[in-house]
Order: C-alpha cells, then sequence, then structure tokens
C-alpha cells in the first residue's frame, strides 16, 4: 500500500477537521489549477466572455480576478 | 489593543500576517508571531532570541516550512498531487503548478484571522507589559506572551527557552536601553 492510500484509508474517519482540512486543501489546488489555464487561454488570445463561459461564471467574476495579476 | 503597540511590535503582526499568506495559512498562528520577531532583527525579541542562541532557521526547521500544497489532505480525496503537478507540467512546461500566483500565496489578499493561540499570545502579552510596568507592548512582550502556549512555546522551549528566565532577561534589558 503506498503511502497515499494509507492516508486516504485513514482518513474515511469522520473527523471533521481531517475532512475540511482537506477541502481547503483542493481549494487551493484548484486556483492553481484555474490559474494555468485561465493563463493559456488568455495567451491563446480568448475573450474573458469565453473563458468566463467555460468556467460557468460571469465574466465579471473572472475578469475583476484575474486582471489585477496581468494576466 | 494594537494602538499600544511599539512601531516594532506592529511590524512583528504585519510579518506574522505576511509569513501567514506566504504559506497559504488560513489563520495568523504563534508560530507566524515568533518567525515575525527574526523579522524586525533591531527588536528587543530579536536580540533575546540571538542572546539565547535561538536562530530562525532552526526555528523554521522545528515548524515547517508550509508546502504551498497539503499532498496529504488531498491524498484523503484520492488525489495524487504528484501526477497533478506531473500533468501540469506537461502542459506549461516546469514549476508550471508551483509558480502561479495563487501557489505562492499572493492570492488572497487583505485580512486574515488570528488563531486563538495567536490572539492569545497577543493578550499576554499585554499582560505581560502591565506585569513588568510597562505602558506599552513592544517585541518583548509579544515574545513572553508567546511564551506561554501553543505552537511557539513549545518550540521555544524545545531550544530552552522559559518564560521565566526570559522575563528576567526582559527586564535586565529593559532597564539597560530603550524598548522595542
Amino acid at each position: 500500500m503506498t503511502d497515499a492510500t494509507q492516508v486516504a484509508a485513514a482518513a474515511s474517519s469522520r473527523d471533521p477537521a481531517v475532512g475540511l482540512a482537506a477541502v481547503a486543501s483542493l481549494r487551493g489546488l484548484l486556483e492553481s489549477l484555474e490559474e494555468l489555464q485561465v493563463g493559456n487561454a488568455r495567451a491563446q488570445g480568448w475573450s474573458w466572455q469565453q473563458i468566463a463561459q467555460a468556467l460557468r461564471v460571469s465574466r465579471q467574476a473572472v475578469h475583476k480576478k484575474y486582471r489585477r495579476f496581468g494576466i | 489593543m494594537f494602538e499600544r503597540f511599539t512601531k516594532r511590535a506592529r511590524t512583528v503582526v504585519v510579518h506574522a500576517q505576511e509569513l501567514a499568506r506566504e504559506r497559504r495559512s488560513p489563520t495568523i498562528g504563534s508560530e507566524h508571531l515568533l518567525l515575525g520577531l527574526f523579522a524586525v532583527p533591531d527588536g528587543l525579541a530579536a536580540t533575546i532570541l540571538s542572546r539565547l542562541q535561538v536562530d530562525r532557521a532552526d526555528v523554521e526547521a522545528d515548524l515547517g516550512r508550509g508546502a504551498p500544497f497539503d499532498a496529504e489532505g488531498l491524498a484523503t480525496l484520492g488525489i495524487d498531487l504528484e501526477e497533478v503537478r506531473r500533468q501540469a507540467e506537461e502542459t506549461f512546461g516546469p514549476g508550471a503548478l508551483d509558480r502561479t500566483q495563487a501557489a505562492q500565496g499572493r492570492w488572497r489578499g487583505g485580512h486574515i484571522p488570528f488563531e486563538r493561540d495567536a490572539k492569545k499570545a497577543l493578550e499576554l502579552g499585554l499582560r505581560e507589559a502591565v506585569r513588568l510596568g510597562h505602558g506599552f507592548i513592544g517585541t518583548e512582550h509579544l515574545l513572553l506572551g508567546l511564551l506561554h502556549d501553543g505552537r511557539a512555546r513549545d518550540v521555544l522551549v524545545a531550544r530552552g527557552v522559559g518564560l521565566d528566565g526570559t522575563r528576567a532577561l526582559v527586564e535586565e534589558l529593559v532597564r539597560k536601553r530603550q524598548a522595542g
């Protein structure tokens, strides 16, 4: 059994601290992946409207979130 | 409470917040305050820590660096961080995932709340100042506040730094120089 599956097995416990922290970690990962994809889309000339549609969020939301990083 | 902080003590708190942000911590913990003390090298706390031969690198090693991603937490969800990282790098180049602004903690602006142990340490710092008859809260009082409880205390005690000895040292040094 790998370390990862050991951890996964241990976490089938119902400890909220473990579960909630894992969700927070997932959110962190999500933010990075989204940033990579948005950056790539912009580099390929996608409009904020197109990106927003693909992400299923409003154009304002995605624009506001990423514009300040100069993506 | 912060209005009674010296400029250096405020800088410690600002650094603690920056450290928490860099490490993607959802809260400012006592460990961030402790590291913040090292960020103000001309503060009395930094002087004391150096005299007690506690250096930042050691404390940081004891506390753990705080990786941008939590591989263990993700594994509990069945997500293999190494695999995600590998895929991202295959598409976007070496280090792509870790180079994102989000990974480097530049994402969240604004306010990060204090964790309970950090809040407690700040309150105890105030109490230490009162106890010593000081009308302000300097970095030295923050250090004393941190020595009561929590992660920062554990690290310090493991390095032989205790409350009573440090308090005596603060009194001695404050008598000798301007507080800070």
